[in-house]
């Protein structure tokens, strides 16, 4: 049975095909303004790379912010359902996922099924999501892939406002006048953010195995803050680690079936 | 000249610590000011202030809705983090909703095994506050006792009352100084001092604040005092805003000097002292905490602080106040336009700065310089 | 094919009829010679009754809500409050208040009538400050006097309600009445008093026994409809028409017991509530019942103002029986008045959110709740305060939790469509499907 999983996220929508519940194609685009074009390009760039066409696929799984917008998807899974079914199809193991996006933070709390049985949304504030690093990397003019890397040179812990990205950004322009380099500025972003992420794990309880999905989580700096501030060695993170709730809802329709 | 007391402040537990291995007493963590320190010390008991220590956290949201003010959020997380797991008990005389959560997320998770909940009366300008509070004494002293393994006696408590009197004593002299045309004390360094109260035994303080006192006779800063600065708050031990508005005038065109304070970390702890001519001291204790400057939560139906921050205002000779509220007190953000109104209606122009647990430092600078500069502008026109 | 038979509420004509009758007595004492109170639901409005039959109350926080209901007007509120300078993280009723008196127009319609004197109470940090800043705005010339009854926690959460504290209490009340025969010029009639005194008993007492009837399954009501239900308590508990009014709801709602009428026709699944809701946004209990959900209640529809009393063996909350007589002294008075509102549940978690936990535990227990939502409310410290160790607690008590941050008087910080996808996902949880379409 070949079943497309499709998220259409706040920035990117994102396909995936399973094949019998394998991976065989994956496709990615900008979600713009126009949710359903967006949907159609993602699910024709994950059928090229899969070398399949549309009649092929049996079923279609939605899930995301515009999941009302994937008008073919026979079954719409949200967001938590699809992350905890992730997490549990990558690593049985895990007990905890995060899935931090451009605009949004979560964290779910699973057992070993892949049910969700709490879970923490962080939605008010683009501090605790990838959005934040995208502004800092602008405020400090770095590339946004240089910024992980970047925050992996540091060895400072220059604490930032607690509370609000806002201030966050003057406080960062404080940094840089202050003749701060930018590898420690880098590290303090990252460990401002990594801080709200894990204040929102705490809600629900930290329990390994971790994994994590989502876009951000192909950041090193922002994953390497992240286990330092939970006090862990490792946290999981699967291949294309942005596809991660599209798989969960391709595989949630699965079981379904 | 106050490098111990900034050291008491920076290395606290150190202190705390060691204290209870050298004399053996108990040391019990209280979270407001309303607390009776002189009850505790007339058990024997050291009661030290907790405050926060200025860094972000993430330990604290699951048990306190973000929406409280940081300061309590901020005083929690030392305790989730362990970093006070040597007191005895815990303590709290009721005021603001905030920071009772503290003391109960505290007393749920991080329980040293004794603790105890004031309800502090709020309606201290009715003649009914002090009997009821006397009674609430007694509760407390009996809960105390099982503590300190003790009786108290009435002349335990005149001793609890005559530490606590000799610090702000020393304290009130101290503020003296800080009169003067140049004074020879910064904000910064007062600001360690009265810090430094909550951390240690008020008699290992007294000696050191003592020779502060005579060193000060004669004590000269080499700095240009620039205006002189108030600061209106709730609960704020912020040195670092102080330290960098006291040194901008090495930077800046302007300087200035913080004179005085109003909040809950420096007058409005320790100015108001026990009357030692009430005979009976349980009594003279409860008259003292019912008639201090109160906590903007328990300052109604009339608003008495505005009189009381005035008087400040113009014994310190004050070009202009500062006011800083902790994000979200809502105690201080009910009184803020009040307070603001009265005291430019009184000639004295304010600011308002929002803190938070870490200080902004750039655009704060900015911020401050440009209110001192008006202050410039308004003598100019002179 | 509905899975139950729904009616509606034959009293609901009544009920719109004497709130209005209500809002119109205070906006037209003045014609009658009588007299304006203000304050909080929580104030001890009966004490005032002692000054004669004409003494007329609105009390804050429907008032505050009454704001919230009309957002256009509410934002116009809000925004005059802001720019005198209060910031917008302080109590959404209150903002809603102190706006409406700077802009001096009504929620409901013509000018902020100038109350009197305003007799309130203090238990959260801000009850006080909300009247001395009402008065101040207003001119300064409208005289306050608070109750503190922040004296600590009620058996079982304390082992006793000490006679000291009950004495401060009761102290404060007498000092009142003699400080109401002052600035009024009226001699206090005790017999009123008393009358009132009961009043307030009576209608805290018969809502708790009208909220028993929620164990019901299905349940009569839906916490929708108890909103337009409960708030006479809170409009004034002292008045004589709403303890009638209350005793013929509770008729109407055991009758529907008896016949097994429920308030949701397809309930298929019960939650609980916590904290005031997001006012201008109660479409979100409609949304729940379109997925067969009801809303049984809450701790803060049931003991906001109605009188309970928590059984720590049997994990149950029952209403609190009224005392066997009427008091006959004005010292009496004040001493039950005392102790009656000291019980009050609403009033326990000030001093440790655990009370409030095993009240909430008991209520999912006893009213058979499959699940607990727990309204973040930034607009109400007061009610919020403890509300994440209760999430703890309750989960641990093995019950189901949802949280959504929201704000009850203040539309700009709650978003809809964020808090019906958090509804969905625990609905889900509960096995509940959303109806397609």
């Amino acid at each position: 049975m070949i079943i497309a999983g499709i998220d259409c996220g706040a920035k990117n929508t994102k396909s995936v095909i399973l094949r019998d519940g394998k991976i065989i194609g994956k496709g990615m685009t900008l979600t713009g303004f126009d949710q359903a074009s967006a949907v159609k390009e993602s699910l024709d760039a994950a059928l090229k790379d899969a070398g399949i066409d549309a009649k092929d696929v049996d079923k279609i799984s939605g899930t995301g912010a515009g999941m009302e917008e994937i008008k073919d998807a026979s079954m719409k899974v949200n967001e938590i359902r699809a992350m905890a079914k992730a997490a549990n199809y990558f690593f049985p193991s895990a007990r905890t996922v995060t899935d931090v996006g451009a605009e949004m933070g979560r964290a779910v709390k699973i057992d070993e099924r892949g049910k969700a049985i709490d879970f923490a949304i962080n939605e008010k504030c683009a501090a605790g999501a990838g959005a934040f690093i995208e502004a800092m990397a602008r405020a400090i003019e770095v590339e946004l892939e240089e910024m992980g890397p970047m925050a992996l040179q540091s060895d400072k812990s220059i604490p930032m406002n607690a509370q609000c990205a806002i201030f966050a950004e003057s406080e960062v322009v404080g940094l840089i006048h202050a003749k701060t380099v930018k590898e420690d500025i880098s590290k303090a972003i990252h460990d401002a953010m990594a801080s709200r992420i894990v204040s929102m794990i705490r809600r629900i309880g930290v329990n390994e195995d971790i994994v994590m999905i989502g876009g951000v989580a192909l950041n090193p700096g922002f994953v390497g803050c992240l286990k330092r501030e939970l006090g862990i060695d490792r946290v999981y993170i699967p291949a294309d680690p942005a596809f991660g709730a599209a798989v969960g809802a391709a595989v949630v329709l699965k079981e379904e079936a | 000249m106050i490098e111990k007391f900034r050291e008491w402040y920076e290395n606290r537990h150190e202190y705390q610590k060691g204290y209870k291995d050298r004399t053996g007493n108990k040391i019990v963590g209280y979270f407001c000011t309303y607390t009776p320190e002189e009850i505790f010390y007339a058990a024997d008991i050291l009661p030290v202030r907790i405050l926060g220590s200025h860094e972000p956290q993430d330990v604290t949201e699951p048990h306190i809705f973000s929406m409280f003010c940081p300061f309590c959020r901020d005083v929690l997380a030392q305790g989730i983090k362990g970093r006070y797991d040597y007191l005895d008990g815990i303590a709290i005389g009721q005021s603001c909703l905030h920071l009772r959560q503290a003391f109960t997320s505290w007393d749920l998770h991080k329980n040293p095994g004794w603790s105890y909940f004031l309800p502090m009366p709020n309606h201290v300008q009715s003649k009914r506050a002090v009997p009821f509070l006397v009674e609430e004494y007694r509760l407390l002293i009996k809960k105390i006792e099982e503590l300190a393994g003790r009786r108290i006696t009435d002349d335990d408590l005149r001793q609890g009352i005559d530490i606590m009197n000799k610090a702000r004593q020393v304290m009130k002299e101290i503020y003296e100084f800080r009169k003067e045309d140049n004074p020879p004390i910064s904000g910064t360094e007062a600001m360690y001092m009265t810090c430094a109260q909550f951390f240690t035994d008020a008699r290992e303080f007294l000696p050191v604040a003592e020779d502060v006192k005579r060193e000060l006779a004669s004590r000269r800063l080499d700095r240009d005092p620039g205006k002189r600065i108030m600061l209106v708050g709730s609960e704020n031990d912020d040195i670092e805003y102080i330290n960098m508005i006291e040194t901008l005038g090495e930077r800046e065109s302007v300087g200035c000097t913080v004179v005085v304070e109003e909040h809950c970390t420096t007058t409005r702890y320790f100015w108001d002292e026990v009357d030692t001519n009430i005979d009976d001291p349980l009594r003279a204790i409860a008259e003292r905490y019912v008639s201090r400057t109160p906590c903007p939560s328990k300052d109604w139906p009339q608003r008495t602080r505005l009189q009381r921050i005035l008087e400040l205002a113009k014994d310190f000779r004050v070009d202009g106040a500062i006011v800083i509220q902790q994000k979200f007190c809502d105690p201080h953000e009910a009184d803020i336009p009040f307070i603001r109104k009265f005291l430019e209606d009184n000639g004295i122009p304010t600011y308002f700065l929002e803190f938070d647990v870490t200080v902004a430092a750039g655009p704060f600078a900015i911020r401050t310089e440009a209110f001192l500069e008006t202050l410039e502008a308004e003598e100019d026109l002179f | 094919m509905a899975k139950y038979t729904t009616e509606p509420l034959r009293c609901w004509a009544k009920a719109k009829e004497l709130r209005k009758r209500f809002y119109e007595d205070f906006k037209g004492a003045h014609e009658k010679g009588g007299i304006r109170c203000v304050g909080s639901a929580w104030a001890l409005d009966a004490v005032t009754m002692g000054l004669g039959r004409d003494v007329y109350w609105v009390t804050g926080e429907p008032y505050g809500a009454s704001c919230a209901f009309d957002r256009p007007l509410s934002a116009d509120f809000l925004a005059a409050a802001e720019n005198f300078g209060f910031s917008r993280d302080l109590c959404s009723y209150m903002r809603n208040y102190w706006g409406s008196i700077i802009v001096n127009k009504s929620a409901f319609g013509g000018a902020f009538p100038k109350a009197d004197f305003a007799y309130t109470q203090h238990i959260c940090c801000s009850h006080g400050k909300w009247y001395q800043n009402a008065c101040e705005l207003e001119a300064g010339d409208v005289p306050l006097y608070v109750i503190d009854v922040g004296v600590g926690a009620y058996p079982p959460f304390q082992p006793e309600m000490y006679e000291h504290r009950l004495r401060y209490v009761a102290d404060q009340i007498l000092d009142s009445i003699e400080w109401m025969e002052k600035i009024t010029g009226r001699t206090y009639n005790d017999e009123l008093f008393f009358e009132a005194c009961w009043n307030d008993i009576r209608v805290t007492h018969i809502w708790a026994k009208i909220c028993m009837l929620n164990r019901t399954v299905p349940a009569p009501l839906d916490e929708k409809s108890i909103y337009s239900l409960y708030v006479f308590a809170t409009l004034q508990k002292s008045r004589g028409q709403f303890a009638e009014f209350y005793e013929e709801l509770l008729e109407e709602v055991e009758d529907r017991v008896k016949r097994g009428i429920a308030a949701v026709a397809n309930e298929q699944a019960r939650v609980m509530t916590d904290t005031q809701p997001p006012w201008g946004f109660l479409k979100i209990y409609r949304y729940l019942e379109t997925c067969g959900v009801v809303s049984i209640g809450s701790l803060y529809t049931f003991g906001l103002e109605g009188m309970w009393l928590y059984d720590e063996e049997k994990n149950d909350l029952r209403p609190r029986p009224m005392p066997p007589e009427k008091p006959r002294s004005r010292e009496e008075a004040c001493m039950m008045l005392a102790d009656w509102h000291l019980s009050k549940p609403q009033y326990q978690h000030f001093y440790h959110p655990e009370y409030k936990t095993k009240m909430m535990d008991a209520i999912a227990k006893n009213w058979r709740c499959d699940g607990i939502i727990l309204h973040y409310n930034r607009g109400c410290e007061g009610l919020s305060v403890g509300i994440a160790e209760n999430r703890l607690g309750l989960l641990q008590r093995g019950n189901k939790v949802l949280t959504y941050e929201g704000n009850m008087g203040d539309e700009t910080e709650f978003d809809l469509p964020a808090t019906e996808t958090r509804f969905d996902i625990f609905l889900e949880s509960l096995g509940l499907k959303k109806p397609e379409g």
